[in-house]
């Protein structure tokens, strides 16, 4: 092989694999756009808990998605959401409550830390890739505990100042309700705009990433550029999480927590930006009204498992996909 | 000194148990490729059918240890036969079947015997003293049953045509197919045998740990450890690496103390996975 062999064409992040986004895309950007009018709507602290837990929910959701498009299950949704949320909260404790910062750097540094973190763990694939994404959650997980100094370790941080823009304080509940509002529309944009711009690489990738690559595709660089995207997003989420807790706790960001994610995802279909979608909204819903804490709402996460792998693959977004097709051919 | 001797001896009788979680774990890989995310699962549902025979049945204990490994055993034979066996080739496929079936099982025993730990004690109690080291009878008689499970495994698998069967599906399993060994049949078996061994080790070890439905979750994650320390799929890396785990973890909480012994583990997991993903003692079984 030639080490000075020009990358062929098609490898750039150049728009030849790239696509409009798509109807069900357009309609995802709708649904959080208008989700944005919700905090103006209603006064119902019922309504608008479970609007922040579920916008939460999708933000992390996507994160999950945005993997799922290479072919990688990823447990690593909760490590990152940590190092977003415990990233603002700490910049807000010395003083930088600026909401725009806030955003930023939740997106910003776990990102930076996805990447020299991705050149490690993108090598597997398949079941390690699971396996290594647990290992690193878990291994977080317990850092938090561990490091009191400047985490708070079991306490948490709590009591930091509310997000500022300009002079205006966000603390009363509409204020938080709308900035996780605006982040899970920006995160949606950048999913939406990262997944037409990769279409087709993702999509060689997923299909078989031996035969991509041979055909001349870099596929590290897209399987990074994912990787390093979705941990942004988690970042951000984990924010909206920590904004609307008033605390960030290392509670929140356990496995758990990553199979919660998971559950969103495929069952709400992983085919399509419009699965993580439903399947939070749907799913975060359901659990609200599951026994006390929604402790049921794991066994009903369970149950949807079990039958979207035997019957649906697409997840419900799939399925109502499939009907409406069997329908219009009829 | 003698505080050395004695986390000697929990390190011993943690790893045995852990050996027996981990056997059953990684032969469901071997032989089938599947990751058994409801291994913790029969673990705990193993401690709550021994419980419900010993305070419901009045059976005595060593009765309600096999009942509850007939009843993990026959579950796990079902549900790979019914379930697994059409994605046995889709690992998404088959991590959210085993998954949702984790998930299903914790919630069952959180319907039916609530959120408290039960009282579920071994029924040996008391201590063999030399000198002044201390050695509680409870935990030599699961040393032996896991010992004597361990060793059953052993034969079973180098030692009988069924096993030989297994190793050649783990092997390969088109030419093993070619041979004759017919999966269908095979693989239920198997991955009813590996969860009759969680279902065994949840009935001798939660009377002395404790009893929840949650009791699954530390158990999953120890399997997880120890199978790829050990490397997946291989049987006797599972067992050592068992004994590393569980000397570590022993040490580290006398020495240590906190969660530093897990950490610890976790980092030398995570180093393993990245440098060497076949375990201290593996070999490349299936591609990754």
């Amino acid at each position: 092989m030639a080490p000075e062999s020009p990358a062929p064409r098609s490898s750039a992040l150049a728009p030849s694999g790239a696509s409009r986004p798509g109807g069900q895309e357009w309609a995802a950007l709708a649904i959080f756009t208008a989700a944005l009018a919700l905090p103006f709507l209603t006064e119902d602290m019922l309504v608008s808990s479970i609007a922040n837990q579920v916008l939460i929910g999708v933000m992390a959701s996507l994160s999950v998605f945005i993997m799922l498009r290479m072919d990688l299950l990823s447990f690593a949704t909760p490590a990152f959401m940590a190092i977003g949320g415990y990233t603002a909260v700490l910049l807000a404790m010395q003083g930088a409550t600026n909401v725009l910062l806030l955003v930023a750097a939740s997106f910003v540094v776990p990102a930076l830390v996805a990447m020299p973190l991705g050149a490690l763990v993108l090598r597997l694939r398949g079941t390690y890739f699971v396996l290594v994404t647990f290992v690193l959650t878990e291994i977080l997980h317990l850092l938090l505990f561990m490091t009191p100094g400047l985490t708070g370790g079991s306490d948490g941080l709590a009591g930091f100042p509310a997000p500022t823009l300009f002079t205006m304080e966000l603390a009363d509940s509409r204020s938080v309700l709308v900035l996780a509002a605006a982040m899970a529309l920006l995160g949606a944009i950048i999913t939406v705009a990262l997944i037409s711009l990769c279409r087709q690489h993702f999509a060689a990738i997923e299909e078989n990433e031996a035969l991509a690559e041979s055909l001349g595709l870099v596929v590290w660089r897209y399987k990074a550029l994912g990787f390093v995207i979705s941990a942004g997003i988690a970042g951000m989420a984990g924010f909206s999480l920590a904004n609307m807790l008033l605390t960030v706790h290392p509670t929140s960001f356990g496995v758990q927590q990553a199979v919660d994610h998971l559950a969103f995802t495929v069952i709400g279909g992983r085919g399509s930006i419009l699965g993580p979608v439903i399947g939070a909204s749907t799913l975060v819903t359901a659990s609200n009204f599951l026994g006390n804490q929604g402790q049921y709402a794991q066994g009903l996460f369970g149950l949807l498992l079990v039958i979207v792998a035997l019957v649906a693959r697409g997840g419900i977004v799939g399925a109502v996909a499939a009907l409406f097709r069997r329908r219009r051919g009829r | 000194m003698h505080e050395f001797w004695s986390a000697a001896i929990i390190g011993v009788s943690l790893g045995a148990q852990y050996a027996l979680l981990a056997l059953g774990f990684t032969l469901i890989f071997g032989i089938l490729g599947v990751i058994n995310f409801a291994h913790g699962g029969f673990y705990a549902l193993g401690g709550y059918v021994a419980y419900s025979a010993v305070s419901g049945l009045g059976l005595p204990y060593p009765l309600a240890v096999l009942a509850a490994v007939l009843v993990t055993a026959a579950l796990g034979y079902v549900y790979e036969l019914f379930v697994i066996e059409r994605f046995v080739d889709d690992h998404l496929a088959t991590m959210m079947l085993t998954l949702g079936l984790y998930l299903m099982i914790s919630t069952g025993l959180l319907a039916v015997f609530g959120p408290q730990s039960p009282e579920f004690s071994f029924p040996v109690k008391g201590s063999y003293s030399i000198g002044a080291l201390r050695i509680a009878k409870e935990n030599l008689v699961v040393l032996a049953v896991c010992g004597c499970a361990i060793g059953a495994i052993y034969w079973l698998i180098y030692r009988t045509d069924l096993g030989r069967a297994l190793r050649a599906l783990a092997d390969d399993r088109q030419v093993a197919t070619t041979q004759g060994m017919r999966p269908r049949l095979l693989f239920p078996l198997a991955f009813g045998l590996a969860t009759g061994l969680a279902g065994l080790t949840g009935a001798l070890v939660t009377p002395i740990l404790a009893l929840s439905p949650s009791a699954g979750d530390p158990v999953l994650v120890t399997s997880f450890l120890t199978v790829i320390l050990g490397g997946l799929g291989s049987i006797a890396g599972a067992t050592i690496a068992a004994l590393i785990v569980g000397f570590i973890e022993a040490y580290a909480s006398v020495y240590l103390g906190g969660s530093a012994g897990a950490l610890v583990l976790f980092i030398m997991v995570l180093v393993i996975l990245l440098a060497r993903p076949t375990g201290l003692f593996g070999r490349q079984i299936r591609g990754a």
